[in-house]
């Protein structure tokens, strides 16, 4: 390392700012004198010298409130064991353990801080950039050593890259082949299909006197119950009728009832917060609202699509059931989903 | 003894050689030099705590019957990762204790990360030759805010399920490859079966080993570079002035670790943090309202919120709503992040090795922009709580979530400005940020009154000294001449020094 | 029935607080809730009261008779449960009929509310009676699973309630009575749907105001404070705030170089020892 230590060291005015664009610094008591003018001679320093005085005024004091604090460490320490072996509350383990440290640390601190010389010190810090030279012959080794024992051998050397290649290329095997299927229909469709009856988490088929007016559920298919995508919100928003939720949609609410998917279109969740008296739909992660009565188009929040609508139909026995699956994917949307109907590709 | 097994070891690889050098690393006096240790000592926490999380927990989403101590889930049907997390805070000694521990290390760990991140960037101690450093530690915070998530969605609760859910859907939003993605990493349809365990290996093996890794070449380029300084007395480009290694910073970053330490384990014994008991297990149609991320994803779930409700439409294709917030602005932001070095070396033209640091004063453009984009993703992180704001102050949760919408445009135009006139007035104002001084009226024995100004740092006992070389003294030697024992001070305490 | 029902409620009630830990005061439901209006010793005398109470305090916006104006919807056929559940809540009356209904101590003690509430039922049929809960056989568990599928979504899973669009909100469930919960998943009051026995039957409903009554009211929380149950957002400040800034307020303490007056505390507001002193003058030396 060269030696570029000022040895000037009382007294060493401070190195000058280098402001760089920009309004520079501007009087801050620093006077300028540029860094780089080392003086190569090391004065002898004095082991007298203020330095290595310890930092503190009254190093007894400082002393006893670190013997203290490594006390109360101790203390804390055996006390957390106790506290441990008792199988004592949560609290007590935490408090004595978290004293404990505190106060160790504390001491070990105190010790540092006011029983160790005041300093302050310093060190030279060589330039990270190399000279000229050193790079240079350092390429030199490489580039001419190279030559001799690889530049001659290029056969050999695309052979090995081409075996490198196809290593680095089989190596993405196992994302394609084990990791998991490839996206398939499951992205498009649920397993809502014609005639599914639309039943509770406990498994019982809803009958088109279940609900109350305001009354909310959520159902899955009877092949599906606990599906993460066929869940589906049923709400019965009024007494008798079709609910006419949008052009084509005539028959799909038959009874005062819609359904819609529960998974929202903005990011996945569970749209589960029916608010009845605004009929709306609320999505608890972002906030998405959506209408029930018109088809569950988003009023606000960043969801970007209506939920889909399930076509229900009531069977001769009163049980709801589904005229159809989704006409298009539920839930987020995705590269593949094609246009705003999303049809499947 | 222990002088013969050192001197065993010493002959075998030379430790002497390079070990004395260590001893002087010097380390500058300057609290905020501290605060990446604060992230270095949580990550420490993390890892011990985290073994002994990883001695109960089970890695696995198969479907148990819950019969443990918590009468509200007895009979239930969880997953066997919820169960052993519920079984290892309820029936484990300190089991509790420590998950609480690892969880707030973890928020701590990220915390620290962002605040050592904002210091490095207002003083400008990310340029030359610590640009590939300001990289590496931009990558640490990328790996420790995604572990973070991994380890947030480990015990498969309610709230963390539907982060994985949400999760899952900014994956497949992804154009081209995302559906892909998606079905990859769950190993099929969402939900799949396969998240649990594949979360677990890469929380607990995977990414710990990147981040000792990383961290590892992070302190390594410190050692190399030696720390940055500010200027003060002594303090050159060429140089570093502060204490030694050894013994002082032993003692106090040592002291430091068992403090942070503490804080943790006071923050695990006193303050409750996700009791996941309470939530109960995940199922796919279950969920639960005010439902968020640890905090270092609530700018991702801020923006997810604010985001109007745009997506856009191609033949065939389209391009979803999320993309936007939760995948290109992350990747807009970290990709800056990542070449703010460059690019600020572009615009200054300044592309010297620069070991001083500067105040952010003295970069008033640097320090604007830095506050304007730091405004920009606060206010992003309190739109993570529109809906528990709107609640707590009693207003529209549509009020407060346009609030937000204009607030994130508008808070960064303000701050930019504003900071920038800071900086300048600052630099133009003679003693700004120094210590106003009092003056004092004394009266000396012959009667007589002047008026002076008190000290600078009242209370202080000595005035800033100028650095001495420790490399050029010869300690042994003189400590041996000096020969007085009895003395206070320096000749009782570090006796490393003789 | 009426005796036995009077026992059978306070012992029910009794078992139903015992446990584990002591309930606070202010959230102790009333026991006497259980008791429907026909166990009243006069039945003419409670509607009596209840007429007057109505005349006093409702009738101004909600009519004579109860049928609603143009302030205040109509109560006939709504049953006695609707009309207890709205005033032994607070939410009646209203100081200003246009404003949200918020919870406050009921202006009645129970006897008045019952009466009021009888009152009510009896200018028109239907509707829903005050429900009797039983608790002792319920299930806690059970009443678990069923709360987070039906009643977290708006009111969070810890029940701290939270802000709904336009202006509305999930009220918190603290501090909710047992007859309260069920009135409320009976009829569904403000914005909230009504559930029916289909989707919440008559056993899970005792089993969620078992969950709501012991464990939302009284959560464990063996992990020290709980931050009002709404998660992340709370852990997150205090994880920065008191975890991060009590670590850098150490740093700010280790890395002050400058020592003061005394040792081992630092932030010592002690007076110069020379203030008379001008500043930047020789350096003292600490060798003691």
């Amino acid at each position: 390392m060269s030696d570029t230590t000022e040895g000037q060291v009382h007294g060493a005015p401070d190195p000058g700012a280098q402001g760089l664009g920009g309004p520079g610094p501007g009087e801050q008591g620093h006077g300028g004198e540029p860094a780089g003018a080392a003086v190569p001679v090391a004065t002898p320093v004095s082991i007298g010298s203020p330095q290595f005085a310890v930092a503190a005024r009254h190093p007894r004091r400082a002393e006893g409130v670190a013997a203290f604090a490594f006390l109360v460490a101790l203390c804390g320490f055996a006390g957390f064991g106790a506290a441990y072996w008792q199988d004592a509350n949560n609290y007590l383990l935490g408090i004595s353990l978290g004293v404990a440290f505190a106060a160790f640390g504390f001491g070990l601190v105190t010790w540092g801080k006011y029983l160790m010389p005041r300093g302050p010190f310093e060190e030279p810090r060589p330039q990270m950039a190399t000279t000229e030279r050193e790079r240079a012959e350092f390429v030199g080794d490489f580039a001419t050593r190279g030559k001799i024992a690889i530049e001659r051998r290029g056969a050999l050397g695309k052979l090995m890259g081409a075996a490198g290649a196809v290593l680095g290329v089989v190596t993405l095997f196992p994302l394609v082949r084990s990791l998991g299927p490839k996206p398939d229909s499951s992205m498009y469709h649920t397993k809502w299909r014609k005639g599914a009856r639309l039943t509770s988490i406990d498994n019982r088929p809803v009958k088109v006197d279940d609900i109350e007016v305001g009354g909310v559920i959520t159902v899955f298919p009877e092949n599906d119950v606990g599906g993460a995508l066929s869940q589906t919100v049923l709400i019965r928003v009024q007494a008798t009728g079709n609910v006419v939720t949008g052009p084509g949609k005539e028959t799909w609410g038959p009874d005062g009832y819609v359904a819609y998917s529960k998974v929202c279109t903005h990011a996945g969740c569970p749209v589960g917060l029916y608010q009845e008296l605004t009929q709306q739909l609320l999505c608890p992660c972002h906030q998405s609202l959506f209408d029930v009565e018109t088809g569950a188009t988003p009023v606000f929040g960043p969801a970007p699509r209506p939920l889909p609508q399930l076509p229900l139909y009531v069977d001769a026995k009163g049980y709801l059931r589904a005229q159809a699956g989704f006409d298009e994917p539920i839930g987020p949307g995705f590269w593949y989903r094609g246009g705003s109907n999303g049809s499947p590709q | 003894m222990i002088e013969k097994l050192f001197g065993w070891v010493d002959d075998r690889v030379a430790l002497s050689r390079s070990g004395r050098h260590l001893l002087n690393k010097i380390f500058p006096d300057h609290w905020s030099f501290m605060i990446g240790e604060i992230a270095l000592y949580s990550f420490i926490v993390l890892l011990l705590t985290g073994v002994f999380l990883t001695l109960y927990f089970v890695p696995s989403g198969s479907d148990v019957v819950y019969h443990g101590v918590y009468a509200p889930l007895k009979g239930q049907t969880v997953s066997e990762a919820f169960n052993s997390t519920v079984n290892l805070s309820f029936q484990v000694r300190g089991g509790l204790l420590m998950r609480q521990m690892h969880h707030w290390a973890a928020n701590i760990f990220v915390g620290s990360i962002v605040v050592h991140m904002l210091r490095v960037f207002f003083t400008g101690a990310f340029r030359r030759p610590r640009e590939a450093n300001w990289m590496i530690g931009t990558t640490l915070l990328i790996l420790a805010i995604f572990n973070g998530f991994l380890g947030y969605s480990l015990p498969d609760d309610l709230i963390s399920g539907t982060g994985i859910r949400i999760a899952f859907s900014i994956t497949e939003s992804i154009p081209f490859v995302g559906t892909y993605l998606g079905f990859f990493l769950f190993g099929g349809q969402y939900p799949g079966t396969a998240i649990i365990p594949r979360f677990f290996i890469l929380h607990v093996l995977v990414l710990p080993l990147i981040i000792i890794g990383l961290l590892a070449g992070h302190l390594g380029m410190l050692i190399k570079h030696k720390h940055a300084q500010f200027r003060g007395r002594g303090a050159r480009d060429d140089n570093v002035v502060g204490s030694p290694l050894w013994p002082t910073y032993a003692a106090k970053a040592g002291g430091f670790f068992f403090l942070t330490t503490g804080v943790t384990a006071l923050l695990g014994a006193a303050v409750q943090i996700n009791p996941i008991w309470q939530y109960g297990q995940y199922y796919a149609y279950k969920v639960s309202y005010a439902v968020q991320p640890d905090w270092y994803m609530g700018w991702l779930d801020g923006a997810l919120r604010v985001m109007p409700s745009w997506e856009i439409h191609l033949p065939g294709h389209m391009v979803p709503n999320v993309f936007f917030p939760a995948v290109l602005l992350p990747g807009v932001t970290f990709n800056l992040i990542y070449a703010w070095p460059f690019i600020e070396a572009r615009l200054t033209g300044d592309r010297a090795e620069h070991h001083l640091l500067e105040r952010p004063r003295d970069q008033p453009l640097r320090t604007a922009i830095g506050a304007a984009v730091f405004a920009f993703y606060f206010v992003l992180f309190g739109a993570s709580a529109t809906d528990v704001l709107a609640n707590y102050l009693s207003l529209s949760l549509n009020f407060v979530l346009w609030s937000f919408r204009v607030l994130c445009i508008v808070v960064p135009l303000i701050v930019f400005p504003v900071a920038y006139k800071i900086c300048v007035e600052l630099q133009s104002t003679k003693g700004a940020g120094q210590r106003k001084r009092h003056n004092v009226i004394v009266r000396s024995a012959e009667g007589g009154y002047a008026t002076v100004s008190t000290p600078e740092y009242p209370g202080y006992i000595q005035p800033e000294l100028d650095p001495v070389p420790l490399d050029h003294v010869d300690l042994v030697s003189a400590m041996a001449a000096d020969g007085d024992e009895q003395a206070e001070g320096v000749y009782r305490i570090p006796r490393e020094y003789r | 029935m009426p005796a036995g029902v009077v026992v059978a409620a306070l012992a029910l009630a009794s078992v139903f607080f015992a446990p584990r830990r002591a309930p606070s005061a202010a959230a102790a439901p009333l026991p006497s809730t259980v008791l429907t209006a026909a166990t009243a010793p006069s039945r003419t005398a409670q509607l009596a009261l209840g007429r007057t109470l109505f005349d006093e305090n409702c009738s101004s916006c909600h009519g004579a008779k109860a049928q609603g104006s143009a302030l205040a919807p109509n109560l006939r056929g709504l049953g006695a449960g609707t009309v207890d559940l709205w005033v032994s809540s607070g939410w009646m009356p209203l100081a200003n009929p246009t404003s949200q209904p918020i919870r406050k101590p009921s202006m009645f003690d129970r006897t008045q509310t019952e009466a009021i509430a009888g009152y009510v039922a009896s200018l028109a049929p239907g509707g829903l009676p005050i429900p009797t809960v039983d608790v002792a056989g319920a299930n806690a568990a059970q009443g678990f699973s069923v709360f987070a599928l039906n009643c977290a979504p708006c009111h969070t899973i810890t029940g701290a309630g939270d802000a709904l669009a336009d202006g509305l909100s999930a009220p918190s469930l603290h501090g909710v009575t047992a007859i309260q919960v069920a009135e409320a998943v009976r009829s569904g009051p403000g914005n909230m749907p009504r559930f029916g026995t289909f989707t919440i039957s008559k056993q899970q409903l005792a089993d969620v105001v078992a969950y709501v009554t012991r464990h939302i009211e009284q959560p464990s929380n063996p992990g020290g404070l709980a931050l009002g149950g709404v998660g992340p957002v709370a852990e997150g400040f205090v994880g920065l705030f008191v975890g991060v800034g009590l670590c850098v307020l150490i740093a700010l303490w280790i890395g002050d170089r400058n020592e003061r007056e005394d040792t081992g505390e630092h932030g010592g507001e002690h007076a110069p020892p020379g203030a008379a002193a001008p500043p930047g003058n020789d350096p003292e030396v600490a060798h003691v």
